[in-house]
């Protein structure tokens, strides 16, 4: 279980680091940086990865969860996605 | 009457000085704080060197300084560039030269990101200085409270919109005062703007359509309140702001109403007050618009056209009794002191009813491009209707024609121009970051038209096999060099890419492909 939590959070933060950092010139992130002010999810970025994360996790992401805190660092969409697949 | 941007605050100072101005990010201003923060900058720009027609950029993100910034530079006599916080480095730089930015108002983050010899002069909005050329936001109190005396006159430049390139770099549409406040004194008839009236500010600044949120907004005394780049990501954070900041004026790309359709949760809010919805930048999908208008049962729904390079050109207001028959929604007609003309091949006006290219003339052309008279030469020709009067016309590259109400329906483009959430996008741009990579043999961009978001970016390459990067790695490399927008959503490889006849890539039938 442990591992496939570590597992969910590789995939979400490889995603956000080599299709979403580089647009705005980052090239490695941690897993507390902000994503928003520093415009790593942008409002194209976001849609890419919900699309992302839906299709991945076999989840449905919906719209009262497309806030600030559950898609602010890559922990936080973490969390998201752990909550959804227990 | 105002023939100067910054005019238009000068006489709401004297209506108003009280009342709120901008709004952003739990900070506002009123309008005396306006005039006295944008002279102050203006004098504080002088001071360090700027003179009349220097251009200096706005490089950070949405704030009430963004005004503030906007409205010092005029008052300088000096022009504003606004630069997209979020763009890539190297592509800004290329603007910085491209335009010979004279100074620069950014964070300190941001100033650091760029190459230390952009620019001699930074004022920080936020941050500690670095040097001695980093004057903090704070130096604006040892200033004059009162304006600098006005030097320019309406043919002057007021700000310059960089715009996606064909042949891969951006280009910067220049406009003057005059062909700003062609554009917002028609609004200000059109719309009827108050003193009472909430305005938003969804679009970035460094795209046309803020031009209304903001001047009109001064025009009238009104409030704008810009929307965080951050707020616009999340669809009920939106609707939320819509109502508690009372908004009753909206101006946006259809894209985001679309986003707001879907996912903003409108049915929930109270948007009574919400009289006016303007949209321009692309097609509104007429099954979102039919949800739109059944949402919003009390709001007048205005279709606005026009390129960066005239403004608004043409305008329909959607009538709600036809909108369920429409299969498109017009374009409408031309704005007061705007004349619109559909021109055939030979370079004759078309029969009603056929197709033509759309020309337009009026006092809100653009003078053209910064630094590229010959681009400048190809988009602005001679009138030929009316030789005697030496003016030009712009040719917007859309194909329309005229409905039977008179009023023109949009077809087309006649170039490789797209749009993507109302972004104009050049597909030769980004081909040309594609062909920038070693790696990369040929590369072809295909639009797919999509219902939501205007158009899908698909990229098809043919790549040297030994060097072979992955989509991703494109992906990347790409995102470097062109807003992110623009980069393709997907890549797929080929050994080679078709070929017509005549030897050159095939996108008819690339794009065919991909539309199967």
């Amino acid at each position: 279980m442990l591992d496939m939590h570590r597992d969910a959070r590789t995939t979400i933060r490889t995603f956000v680091t080599e299709r979403l950092a580089p647009a705005v010139g980052l090239s490695s992130l941690g897993d507390e940086d902000d994503l928003i002010d520093s415009g790593v999810v942008d409002s194209l970025g976001i849609f890419q990865l919900i699309a992302f994360l839906e299709e991945r996790f076999g989840i449905k992401i919906g719209d009262e969860e497309i806030t600030p805190e559950n898609f602010g660092t890559v922990a936080a969409i973490d969390r998201l996605v752990a909550s959804r697949s227990r | 009457m105002a023939y100067l941007l910054q005019q238009l605050l000068t006489s709401s100072v004297q209506r108003h000085p009280d009342q709120l101005a901008v709004r952003a990010r739990g900070s506002s201003l009123t309008y005396a704080e306006l005039e006295t923060r944008s002279s102050q900058l203006a004098h504080l720009l002088r001071d360090r060197g700027v003179g009349r027609g220097d251009r200096v950029g706005l490089f950070f993100p949405k704030s009430v300084e963004s005004v503030v910034a906007m409205l010092g530079v005029l008052k300088a006599g000096a022009v504003y560039v606004p630069l997209d916080p979020h763009a890539p480095v190297r592509r800004i730089a290329g603007i910085v030269e491209n335009c010979g930015l004279r100074a620069l108002v950014t964070t300190a983050d941001k100033r650091r990101a760029l190459p230390p010899a952009a620019v001699s002069c930074t004022v920080l909005v936020s941050g500690e200085p670095g040097g001695p050329d980093e004057m903090p936001w704070s130096a604006l109190g040892a200033f004059p409270a009162a304006p600098p005396p006005e030097v320019s006159v309406e043919g002057d430049l007021a700000y310059i919109l960089y715009t996606s390139g064909s042949t891969g770099q951006p280009k910067g549409v220049m406009l003057t005062h005059r062909n700003a406040l062609t554009f917002v004194d028609w609004c200000a008839a059109t719309f009827a703007i108050r003193p009472e009236d909430h305005l938003s500010n969804h679009a970035p600044l460094h795209f046309d359509l803020s031009v209304f949120d903001v001047y009109n907004a001064i025009e009238a005394g009104a409030t704008v309140s810009m929307i965080p780049e951050e707020t616009a990501l999340f669809p009920q954070r939106l609707t939320a702001f819509i109502e508690e900041q009372r908004i009753t004026v909206w101006y946006s790309v259809p894209s985001a109403l679309v986003y707001l359709v879907m996912h903003g949760d409108l049915a929930a809010r109270d948007l009574d007050r919400l009289r006016l919805v303007l949209f321009a930048g692309e097609v509104f999908p007429m099954k979102y618009l039919r949800q739109l208008a059944d949402l919003l049962p009390h709001t007048e729904l205005y279709n606005l056209y026009g390129p960066t390079e005239t403004n608004v050109c043409t305008y329909h207001r959607v009538d709600r009794f036809r909108l369920a028959g429409q299969e498109r929604l017009p374009i409408g007609r031309a704005c007061a002191n705007t004349e619109v003309l559909a021109v055939g091949e030979d370079g004759r006006l078309v029969e009603h009813g056929a197709t033509g290219e759309l020309f337009v003339r009026g006092p809100s052309l653009t003078p053209g491009y910064w630094g590229d008279p010959d681009k400048t030469a190809r988009a602005l020709v001679p009138n030929s209707f009316a030789p005697h009067l030496g003016e030009r016309l712009y040719r917007t590259g859309d194909l329309v024609t005229l409905d039977e109400h008179g009023e023109y329906l949009f077809l087309g483009r006649r170039d490789s121009q797209v749009k993507s959430r109302g972004y104009r996008i050049e597909l030769g741009e980004i081909e040309a970051a594609l062909y920038a990579h070693p790696a990369v043999v040929e590369a072809v961009v295909i639009a797919v038209r999509d219902e939501e978001v205007g158009s899908r970016l698909r990229a098809v390459v043919a790549v040297r096999p030994e060097e072979g990067p992955t989509a991703s790695a494109l992906q990347a490399h790409c995102a470097g060099l062109v807003p992110r927008y623009m980069v393709p959503e997907t890549i797929t490889f080929q050994s080679s890419l078709p070929k017509t006849s005549t030897g050159k890539i095939d996108r008819t039938r690339l794009a065919a492909e991909m539309e199967a």
